[in-house]
């Protein structure tokens, strides 16, 4: 298990190209970690640089001081993560990545069982179904299961909710939450409005240089200017007057409302 | 017009089960964006298949602009084009130009019309410069563009989007919008936009919502949002919407 | 870099497809079975070079691919060289220009014939195969959805390789059934992706007006130029070289 993943002074290049220029900064455990930005700001780049398919870069990546080996130390979760099933049961399909790590069948069993049921998969009801045969929402918890089942230090999900709808990307979401105590999750997405209601926080990713910032800073700068990253209309609506308070509410009716009454209560008080 | 009869569609055997839409009628006008709802499995993308005639109704009758959409190649005009999710999985040319050919090919048009039309969409598009473009080499923003270009090359009533915004990031959603206003109040075009995101139902004006195969709810967005809960637990219910009904509540 | 075609407007550029085409293949037919010597070679393929570089084609990405085929050209003049009676730099030189030059003419012809004139092509060189029933037109539209997915399925391939060997696949078995095994991981998905993506694709072509039955216009049009006519002496010319040989007794 890891603290923290530090890319120091990240540079990566393609032939004469740099996608990447001088990126700093950490991804640590105990809390999501965002990577936002438009198509061809290098986010999958840096994705194939993390799980080590991509080696021609300068600088450095450690995991808690030393360099970080990819192999075995990191798992990635693509978007329609169910185009990686290939088994004919369930039972083999979550059980392979301990399969290739030499465990024997009796030992699997267990550990497989009880992961299907943290993924809230029943183990009973899907043990030799084929994986193919599952609903959506069930393919995609079965095939994070299966990624995340040999506790690889790093997860890498890349569109974890794309074409869930939004009960499914808020139980995933609080999967991942959940998820965080145990691994480094990081999350490449263009969606990230649900996730910033977790702890965490966000690399904004742009062709002029990369940012880090916490999930309020952030709001606060796409509240400023819209071209950064685009809000919500009733967001801006709500919450624009308060841009440059210390904190902004997530972006989720309740909250928003709160806050918002919050703020009027204390400009009352003042008066 | 579109216009659906009392329009049922069942795959193989007719059984309680295999029923994929049941009676269903409505008609929906040009002039405002249309917007159809529903969760997986509502019968909402069959419903935009059977407007673009991909397949014959089992029962009932479905009309555009009075014409039988499952026969419109024998008609003279293009009713009905549809553009999917995924702009990779629809594209078949291998250049710009040749993809933006596929369809006119299709009408059996003669050269000069197809040449004639080509050159138009091209530049409404800001296509133009790349029409020798290969395909592989367009961003993914341009492969939606070209997407949407190639079903409007063939001039069409209507255009019906099917999940057009689920993969498209924050920015290009609200360039697609743009776009979709640009059809609906400017060019004499039909729209249909299928969708799964709450956040769109703020750009429907005219909405027919699905749930498990039956049509649960047709009219104005403004109906739908005062139409009660029993009917919004079969939906996603936009953020912004929880959020004003919580300002009204505190208010009264 | 890959070698692509980089639109241009050069008198090569311009030239029918049929005739390019044909301008390639005898090119190539040349390179690989003349007996002509080491100089004549390097001057014919300067005199090809020549032509490119008037007609604007970018060779940089070529001359750059050169070098992934270097140790091919090195072996194979070592094997040719070597001769009963020590080192022939003269032959080695020739066995390593042929080489080349197959190269360099396939290079320059896909750097210089869009995707449609490909396509116009193929469907020329299938169309006596309607002779005896088979679809021309269908096949090479084939051939076009091919070379038009094979960048996606190839980015789609690399997903899954990376994300199964991050699961602990390992693709490279020993012996041909170990690997064979092996690659189930990612031969199978990316099976299943492919068939979920043509079921996808043909649904996208039926709705815009596809049927394999009805009868289609065609847009693409090709037309003889001047050029042309000189263009054609060129695969007349290079046959005859070839061929000479044969011919040599009988004037």
């Amino acid at each position: 298990m890891f603290e923290n993943l530090a890319l120091n002074s990240l540079t990566v290049r393609y032939g004469r190209h740099v996608l990447l220029n001088n990126l700093c900064g950490s991804f640590s455990r105990g809390q999501i970690n965002l990577v936002v930005g438009r198509a061809g700001s290098g986010k999958s780049t840096l994705l194939r640089v993390l799980a080590g398919f991509h080696k021609e870069y300068d600088g450095s990546i450690e995991a808690d001081g030393v360099t970080f080996v990819p192999s075995g130390n990191i798992s990635l979760a693509f978007q329609n993560p169910e185009a990686l099933f290939f088994n004919g049961t369930v039972e083999d399909e979550v059980g392979y990545a301990l399969k290739m790590r030499r465990m024997g069948r009796d030992e699997i069993e267990p550990i497989a069982r009880s992961w299907l049921q943290k993924w809230g998969l029943d183990p009973e009801k899907c043990w030799h179904s084929h994986p193919l045969e599952l609903s959506g929402g069930e393919k995609r918890r079965l095939a994070l299961a299966a990624c995340t089942i040999f506790m690889p230090p790093v997860v890498l999900f890349d569109e974890p909710l794309a074409g869930l709808d939004a009960k499914g990307q808020r139980a995933l979401a609080e999967l991942l939450a959940g998820m965080s105590s145990e691994h480094i999750v990081i999350v490449v997405t263009h969606e990230p409005e649900i996730l910033l209601e977790q702890r965490g926080t966000l690399l904004y990713l742009h062709s002029e240089g990369c940012r880090w910032f916490k999930p309020a800073e952030f709001l606060r700068n796409s509240l400023i200017d819209r071209n950064f990253f685009p809000l919500p209309e009733w967001y801006h609506s709500a919450v624009g007057q308060f841009a440059q308070s210390s904190d902004l509410p997530p972006i989720k009716a309740d909250e928003v409302f709160r806050y918002v009454k919050k703020r009027e209560r204390m400009h009352a008080d003042k008066l | 017009m579109i216009v659906f009869d009392q329009v049922s569609f069942w795959y193989n055997d007719r059984s309680e089960t295999s029923f994929k839409l049941k009676e269903v009628s409505f008609s929906l006008e040009k002039g405002c964006v249309n917007g159809i709802i529903g969760g997986n499995g509502s019968g909402k993308s069959t419903v935009a298949r059977l407007m673009v005639g991909l397949m014959p109704v089992n029962s009932g009758t479905v009309n555009v602009l009075g014409k039988d959409p499952y026969q419109q190649l024998s008609h003279s005009g293009f009713l009905a084009g549809i553009i999917f999710q995924n702009p990779e999985n629809q594209i078949v040319g291998a250049t710009v130009e040749e993809d933006l050919a596929f369809g006119l090919e299709n009408l059996g048009l003669s050269h000069a019309e197809m040449h004639c039309r080509i050159i138009e969409t091209a530049a409404r598009f800001g296509l133009s410069n790349m029409l020798r473009e290969p395909v592989a080499n367009l961003s993914g923003g341009q492969k939606q563009l070209l997407c949407i270009a190639s079903v409007l090359v063939m001039e069409p009533a209507w255009v019906i989007f099917d999940e057009p915004t689920s993969h498209l990031d924050p920015w290009s959603r609200l360039e697609f919008w743009k776009i979709i206003d640009e059809f609906v109040h400017h060019h004499d075009l039909g729209v249909v936009v299928v969708s799964q995101l709450a956040e769109d139902l703020n750009r429907f004006e005219k909405i027919l919502g699905f749930s498990g195969g039956s049509l649960v709810f047709q009219g104005s967005r403004h109906e739908f949002r005062q139409a009660g809960d029993e009917l919004h637990q079969h939906f996603n219910y936009p953020e912004s919407w929880k959020f004003e009904q919580l300002l009204a509540s505190q208010n009264v | 870099m890959q070698i692509s075609y980089k639109p241009g407007s050069g008198a090569l550029y311009r030239l029918h497809p049929m005739v390019k085409g044909a301008i390639a293949f005898s090119a190539i037919v040349f390179f690989s079975v003349n007996t002509l010597g080491f100089s004549m070679m390097t001057a014919i393929i300067a005199f090809m070079l020549l032509c490119c570089w008037f007609s604007g084609v970018e060779l940089s990405d070529i001359f750059m691919s050169v070098r992934r085929i270097l140790l091919l050209l090195i072996i194979v003049g070592l094997i040719q060289g070597f001769a009963a009676d020590g080192f022939n730099v003269a032959a080695a030189g020739a066995a390593m220009m042929r080489i080349l030059g197959v190269f360099l003419v396939a290079g320059v012809y896909v750097t210089v014939s869009s995707q449609s004139e490909l396509t116009f092509f193929w469907e020329s060189c299938f169309r006596p195969l309607g002779l005896i029933g088979l679809p021309a037109r269908e096949l090479a539209l084939v051939m076009v959805i091919a070379v038009r997915f094979f960048p996606v399925i190839l980015s789609e391939i690399d997903r899954i390789r990376m994300a199964q060997i991050a699961r602990g696949a390992r693709l490279d078995g020993g012996g041909i059934l170990a690997s064979a095994a092996a690659l189930m991981p990612l031969m199978i998905p990316t099976l299943t992706q492919a068939i979920i993506r043509a079921g996808e694709l043909s649904l996208a072509m039926e709705a815009r007006g596809y049927r394999v039955t009805a009868q289609r216009s065609r847009y693409q049009r090709f037309r003889f130029g001047i050029i042309d006519i000189f263009a054609v002496l060129i695969p007349v010319l290079l046959f005859a070289l070839l061929l000479k040989p044969f011919f040599a007794g009988t004037f």
